[in-house]
């Protein structure tokens, strides 16, 4: 058993006084929706097992998904703020494979601007109490800002589709870009069908293809459909004849070049849409309320930084995202975001926004007994 | 001292592997019974011979319970989590040719590339309420092409325990990734094999197990693999 983390009470007193209520989760949790929402790259770090009867279960690997579930089952009021400490399970090359972790997932408040701060400042205040006299970086991002740029400088859906998912790996944005810049080449098609996608003649084809599919015995209903198919031909010759301008470009590497304290960041992007002669509409007015509701907690004031290009590869990460670390050390002791996504897609009824963040107590020991 | 060589127990891969030694110098004196799994090397009282499957092999080789052994890379690369951090390739052999690809229904002609694959699988769950599905015995692999080269996350690998190709028309996945040496189970079942989704070009391979070692055996496993080596250039 892993040793329970010192600070354990204090934080649980953190959580009260903060006005969160503790939740329990099980240890045991079926396995899909943790492969369903993180993609299978988590299999080889999940410790798997299997049910009498077949069903793929999991030592939970983490807390947000379990929480939110159980949240779902109990069809519990909102809004509402669950706090959490445990034992997390996942396969590691450094360090063990049972660790702690604790957190604060803040489920239906509707008030993004201030639910995020909290976030923020909930997390920010854990580490200044588990770390006193250290000081803490925070790192934040935002995706809905990214998209509302790509969509300022017009960019056709599929590719502002492609560059949204992604944001916040750098290696990929690149691929991304260059793709863009310079187009693959068209592969053949068949005759007609290249006939009806020039046309544009979505029903024509998307018969055609239905045609296809009778013809190899593959289902037009079970996996992808005659129409999508056919919307995705048309859309895919029209991508090919838009060029990104050479001024898109250049205004999209200077939007990723922007770091800023978090206290004028909402300024400088305000420059650089004015420079770039485009408007962020909504996204900047949520950014500007996000960050004077930060404010707000009086953090100390440098502490926080905007950069443009931090994300999560993740479908259900939709606005804001942070991490928080030591200074002086390079490992991130808290990671959170916004998921208004993620709770539908557990299978909620209706949408329930939720932001949230967790803590490696596992990393912050380490540091408090180096200290 | 000596050493242990695994070779595969069946079909063409037993006979090439067995050709390959024979020209190396090294003759295995098969059993007069067949269904017996162990063999010597004719004259060579320091290196026994033990047949295995392939699949048994690659993770025999894993696990350092064999010297070296013949089998696929293909297998190698499965089998092993870290392989290269356990065997090394010692000869690639010249047969025993497979790809392990990527394959979609023909039908789907806007994919030719992973960079289709990634747009549909993105927007999969949308629309159909679940993830793409891929069917496949590969799954280490998949996973490293698909989340680590490719950077698509958002998928599901369902393990497929035969008749891979037939997954799709099954309606059990909806793309396969699987091992193919003509491509004609492919076409013959209307798949279409991506313009990079080429995983691996896989053959038969002499495997050597990295570990610790006398002296003495190290130089003898040296000497065998420099044999088949020499064989098969």
């Amino acid at each position: 058993m892993t040793r329970f983390p010192a600070i354990a009470p204090d934080l649980v007193a953190l959580f009260a006084a903060r006005g969160a209520d503790m939740v329990d989760v099980p240890v045991i949790q079926p396995a899909d929706p943790f492969l369903d929402m993180a993609g299978e790259d988590l299999r080889r770090r999940i410790f798997l097992t299997e049910s009498e009867t077949g069903a793929a279960l999991c030592l939970r690997p983490e807390f947000t998904i379990p929480v939110c579930l159980d949240h779902i089952a109990s069809q519990a009021g909102t809004p509402r703020r669950y706090a959490y400490l445990g034992e997390v399970f996942r396969q590691r090359r450094e360090g063990g494979n049972e660790f702690f972790q604790a957190g604060i997932e803040d489920l239906g408040e509707t008030d993004a601007a201030m639910a995020d701060a909290r976030s923020v400042a909930d997390a920010h205040a854990l580490l200044s109490l588990s770390l006193p006299g250290r000081a803490l970086n925070v790192t934040l991002g935002d995706q809905s800002v990214f998209e509302a740029v790509l969509a300022a400088l017009g960019l056709p859906r599929g590719w502002r589709m492609r560059l949204a998912r992604a944001f916040g790996s750098a290696e990929q944005l690149e691929a991304a870009l260059a793709d863009l810049a310079n187009p693959p080449k068209a592969s053949v098609l068949p005759a007609r069908v290249a006939e009806l996608v020039a046309d544009g003649d979505r029903e024509a084809l998307a018969a055609q293809i239905a045609e296809g599919m009778a013809e190899t015995g593959l289902s037009p209903t079970l996996g992808r459909t005659p129409d999508e198919i056919a919307r995705r031909l048309i859309e895919k010759a029209e991508l090919r004849s838009v060029r990104l301008s050479a001024e898109a470009f250049s205004a999209l590497k200077a939007f990723l070049a922007i770091r800023a304290p978090l206290d004028t960041a909402a300024d400088v992007l305000e420059g650089f849409a004015a420079s770039a002669g485009v408007s962020l509409g909504t996204a900047l007015e949520r950014f500007s309320a996000r960050a004077q509701a930060v404010a707000g907690h009086g953090l100390p004031a440098g502490a926080i930084t905007y950069d443009a290009a931090f994300g999560r590869p993740l479908d259900y990460y939709t606005g804001l995202v942070f991490e928080i670390a030591a200074a002086g050390a390079p490992r991130t002791l808290v990671g959170g975001g916004r998921y208004d996504r993620l709770l539908t897609l557990l299978g909620a009824k209706s949408p329930i926004p939720g932001v949230g963040f967790s803590v490696w107590l596992d990393r912050v020991e380490a540091l408090r007994g180096g200290a | 001292m000596s050493i242990t060589i695994a070779l595969p127990s069946k079909g063409r891969l037993r006979e090439q592997a067995l050709e390959v030694f024979a020209k190396a110098g090294l003759p295995v004196e098969e059993p007069a019974d067949q269904r017996r799994y162990r063999a010597r090397i004719g004259g060579r009282d320091d290196i026994e011979v033990a047949f295995l499957s392939a699949s048994e092999i690659a993770s025999e080789l894993g696990q350092g319970n064999v010297d070296c052994g013949v089998t696929g890379e293909d297998l190698v690369r499965e089998t092993l989590a870290d392989w290269d951090a356990k065997v090394e390739i010692a000869a690639p052999l010249g047969f025993g040719h497979a790809d392990v690809v990527v394959a979609v229904p023909d039908i789907w002609l806007d994919v030719a590339t992973m960079a289709d694959l990634d747009d549909v699988a993105a927007e999969f769950r949308q629309r159909h309420g679940r993830r793409l599905r891929i069917a496949t015995k590969y799954w280490r692999m998949t996973q490293q092409f698909f989340s680590q080269m490719h950077g698509i996350q958002v998928y599901r690998i369902v393990e497929s325990l035969g008749a891979t190709e037939g997954a799709p028309a099954a309606g059990s996945a909806d793309v396969i990734v699987d091992i193919t040496t003509t491509g004609s189970t492919l076409r013959a079942n209307h798949l279409r094999i991506l313009d990079d989704g080429v995983i691996l070009k896989s053959q038969a391979c002499l495997v050597a197990a990295k570990r610790e070692r006398p002296a003495a055996d190290a130089a003898l496993l040296a000497e065998v693999c420099r044999r088949v080596r020499e064989a098969v250039a």
